[in-house]
């Protein structure tokens, strides 16, 4: 029989350009926090899973190893986990089977980042292409954005203005999250006159670069009803590879589009079964996604199944997917408003995780959250990792 | 540990200096191909796959992105860890024993003749206390090895027999890197690189590619395999500042082999380990490794040597393969010893068998000093 886990204890930093922290610092920082909504020490943690992603933006090429008395995992199994910008999501996984692998009872997955700490992020995000292929083509995460742009718009009709109504949700939700980095009240016109990144990507279509540092703590159903009065049970969890190369995302050999995220709905399907879920729209009450563009979130809501192929861009006119409407996505701002690429994907594990404990910061709360969802995305949008969160066990 | 992790097959490519005719994507694809092969089993078999790879080292900042593919992820569950390539193993064993997973591809590489290896090195250090001082890994090392000489004054001759014996055993393996053997005299008499490491005291430069096919005690029962089992593994770590380390001691890898000997059911190490593969990343780190795993008290490892006990004709042959010292394909060099350590206990491992091995011990260490260390039982 699978043994169960939960998460009991969460911890985010603020989301920030500052630079005034180590990556040991910052990581501490949140493991503090988690620990201390768990109601545990760093002594009662068996094991460290540490989420660290590329390490040229910080400059420090082992900031785990560094860590590992901050984050209190002196002679203890430690290990890194890292596949991109969906580092967090894995880790998270990572921590998990940590648990359900019946060794430990008690484990802390933690990260920090520092995006700004390099020159320019995006020339260290080109390096992560091919050599022999891709890298000289200037390829970056913010042009490989404006390919799936372009590619929705040719098959979606999808226009600037629809691309723009998700930075205006996310940025309104996370003027209810006090971590977030960007927030704001911001108008369809403000994303469409803010300057082109890379046509049709702009500024305000684009995430952050921010500082700032992330935690969970996962521990066994023992464990969790012994501390907490209502854990959030990790349900179904699921990753998956696709190609690098985005033009085998296309045309009629491709098993799959690159304006769509299939292989993502492939990985919802494991998760979902896992987790019982059926009908996600109405048994989801909140995901948090990892889009760090607008326009990945359409594709993504699209993956987990909240609606067709196609779709997301009219429901996003209305307030489907607001705080409100029929599912909430990101009410923490989700990553368009914090994006520190180590462990991105950890606070949206953190913030779906936040809103099953009931420990949202107020107005970010959603009511009766019973399930959540989250994301994460690494590579060439390659790599997707979800995680379903609920306040019940099978 | 209730349930056991079985070993169904490995593959490795030929270890080398620089394979410039080799794109790396072609050598990860011919290790993954080839453990897929050796277990009898295809891709589409496997339903998880674990990588393990360094970005720096790969030259490319998220390595697993073209290499996912011909580590045979392609729409699989894939996650990879920035650790030694034998923590992909401990990642995979931990999924498998949550019951998500029943049959994983373990895959680990280094190409480090593409790499400013040094460069890597030093920048793995933090910039504000320890970078200044242009500490890289060999450096680290002569800090090391200075300290347990210093505690213990271990003779020259001592060091240089660890290196005399490895190179030795490289010399009958066919897949080593280096497969010409040293004698004392040379060893003594390569010029010193890190006090008192001389040259031929360190681990070469390889490239190479490994993969190891691992699946559930049930699935391996299904499928009706005699597997070698993973009977018990530990891992822990050392603080990073070397100043707050016992460097002449290594106590996360005593931690390490204590959880491994405990879930193994292994009392003495010394006895009822047939074969260990080690990482000896220099002479002393093969010494201070043998106290770390118990087969010797603190400061006894130079009685081994002098006994000859880790020869493999003595009472626990130490890396017959050649170890590190023979063949050291930096981030996969932890894998290939759980590889190794494979062939020994099904007697493939053709000049350099040890016979009759029942019980096997594979150790990696990570980061610098060995700051990480994870320990493999083995056994029929």
């Amino acid at each position: 029989m699978k043994r169960n886990a939960a998460i009991i204890g969460v911890g985010e930093t603020p989301f920030t350009s500052r630079q005034d922290y180590t990556n040991p610092e910052l990581s501490q920082q949140a493991a503090l926090k988690a620990l201390e909504m768990a109601g545990m020490t760093m002594d009662e943690i068996e094991a460290v899973v540490y989420s660290m992603a590329p390490a040229e933006f910080l400059g420090v090429l082992d900031p785990d190893k560094w860590a590992v008395g901050a984050v209190g995992g002196l002679n203890k199994p430690f290990m890194r986990v890292h596949t991109g910008g969906a580092t967090g999501g894995s880790a998270a996984q990572a921590g998990y089977y940590h648990v359900a692998s019946g060794i430990f009872d008690s484990v802390l997955v933690v990260g920090a980042d520092k995006v700004r700490e390099c020159k320019d992020s995006q020339q260290v995000l080109n390096t992560i292409w091919d050599p022999m292929y891709e890298r000289q083509f200037g390829l970056t995460t913010i042009t490989m954005a404006a390919y799936q742009a372009v590619r929705r718009m040719y098959k979606y009709g999808t226009t600037e203005e629809q691309m723009a109504r998700v930075a205006v949700r996310n940025w309104a939700n996370a003027m209810n999250n006090p971590s977030a980095h960007l927030k704001g009240k911001i108008t369809v016109e403000d994303v469409i006159t803010s300057p082109y990144y890379s046509w049709p990507i702009k500024r305000l279509d684009t995430c952050p670069s921010s500082a700032g540092g992330a935690a969970i703590v996962i521990v066994s159903e023992k464990k969790a009803k012994k501390l907490c009065t209502r854990p959030a049970w990790i349900k179904g969890c699921h990753e998956i590879a696709n190609t690098v190369f985005m033009g085998d995302q296309m045309g009629g050999a491709a098993d799959m589009d690159y304006a769509d995220w299939d292989e993502l709905a492939m990985a919802a399907k494991v998760a979902y079964r896992q987790a019982g879920i059926v009908d996600p729209l109405k048994e989801i009450q909140v995901a948090d996604v990892y889009a760090p563009f607008t326009v990945t979130e359409l594709a993504i809501v699209e993956a987990l199944g909240f609606c067709r192929k196609g779709e997301s861009e009219k429901l996003n006119e209305s307030n489907f997917f607001d705080m409100d409407g029929e599912v909430a996505v990101s009410p923490s701002g989700g990553s368009l408003c914090n994006n520190p690429i180590a462990v991105t994907a950890l606070c949206r594990v953190c913030d779906a995780a936040l809103q099953v404990l009931g420990k949202a910061p107020p107005k970010m709360q959603v009511k009766n959250v019973k399930n959540a969802v989250a994301t994460g995305i690494g590579g060439s949008f390659q790599f997707h990792t979800i995680m379903v969160v609920g306040s019940d066990h099978n | 540990m209730a349930e056991k992790i079985a070993i169904l097959g490995i593959g490795m490519t030929k270890i080398d200096g620089a394979m410039r005719d080799t794109k790396l994507d072609d050598l990860v694809f011919d290790a993954a191909s080839k453990a897929l092969k050796d277990a009898s089993l295809t891709r589409k078999d496997m339903d998880g796959i674990v990588i393990a790879a360094c970005d720096e080292l790969d030259g490319r900042s998220i390595s697993s992105m073209l290499e996912a593919a011909p580590s045979g992820s392609y729409l699989k569950d894939e996650i990879k860890v920035t650790d030694d390539g034998a923590y992909a193993v401990i990642l995979a064993s931990l999924r498998i024993l949550s019951e998500h997973f029943n049959l994983s591809l373990v895959v680990s590489w280094c190409k480090m003749s593409e790499a400013p290896v040094s460069d890597v090195m030093r920048m793995r250090w933090d910039p504000f206390y320890h970078r200044g001082f242009g500490l890289n890994h060999t450096a680290t090392a002569g800090l090391m090895a200075g300290a347990y000489l210093h505690k213990y004054k271990v003779s020259e001759d001592i060091s240089a027999r660890v290196v005399v014996k490895n190179r030795q055993n490289g010399s009958r393996n066919k897949n080593a890197h280096l497969q010409k053997p040293v004698t004392l005299d040379e060893v003594k008499a390569s010029p010193i690189v890190s006090w008192p490491l001389k040259m031929l005291e360190f681990a070469p430069e390889s490239d190479g590619a490994v993969a190891v096919v691992l699946a559930s005690e049930r699935k391996a029962k299904e499928l009706g395999r005699q597997p070698i089992w993973v009977t018990g593994f530990g891992w822990a770590v050392d603080s990073y500042y070397l100043g707050d380390r016992v460097l002449y001691d290594s106590p996360s890898l005593r931690i390490a082999a204590d959880k491994a000997y405990k879930m193994a059911e292994i009392n003495k190490p010394l006895k009822e380990i047939d074969v260990a593969e080690i990482s000896d990343f220099s002479s002393y780190h093969e010494l201070i490794a043998y106290e770390g795993l118990g087969f010797c008290g603190p400061g006894k490892a130079a009685d081994l040597i002098r006994k000859g006990v880790t020869e493999n004709k003595g009472d626990l042959p130490v890396n017959p393969s050649g170890g590190l010292l023979s063949s050291n394909p930096y981030t996969a060099a932890g894998l290939f010893r759980v590889a190794e350590a494979y062939l020994q206990l099904v007697g493939r491992a053709d000049g350099h068998q040890i016979p009759g091995v029942k019980k096997a011990l594979a150790q990696a260490s990570t980061g610098f000093c060995a700051q990480g260390n994870a320990v493999f039982v083995l056994s029929k």
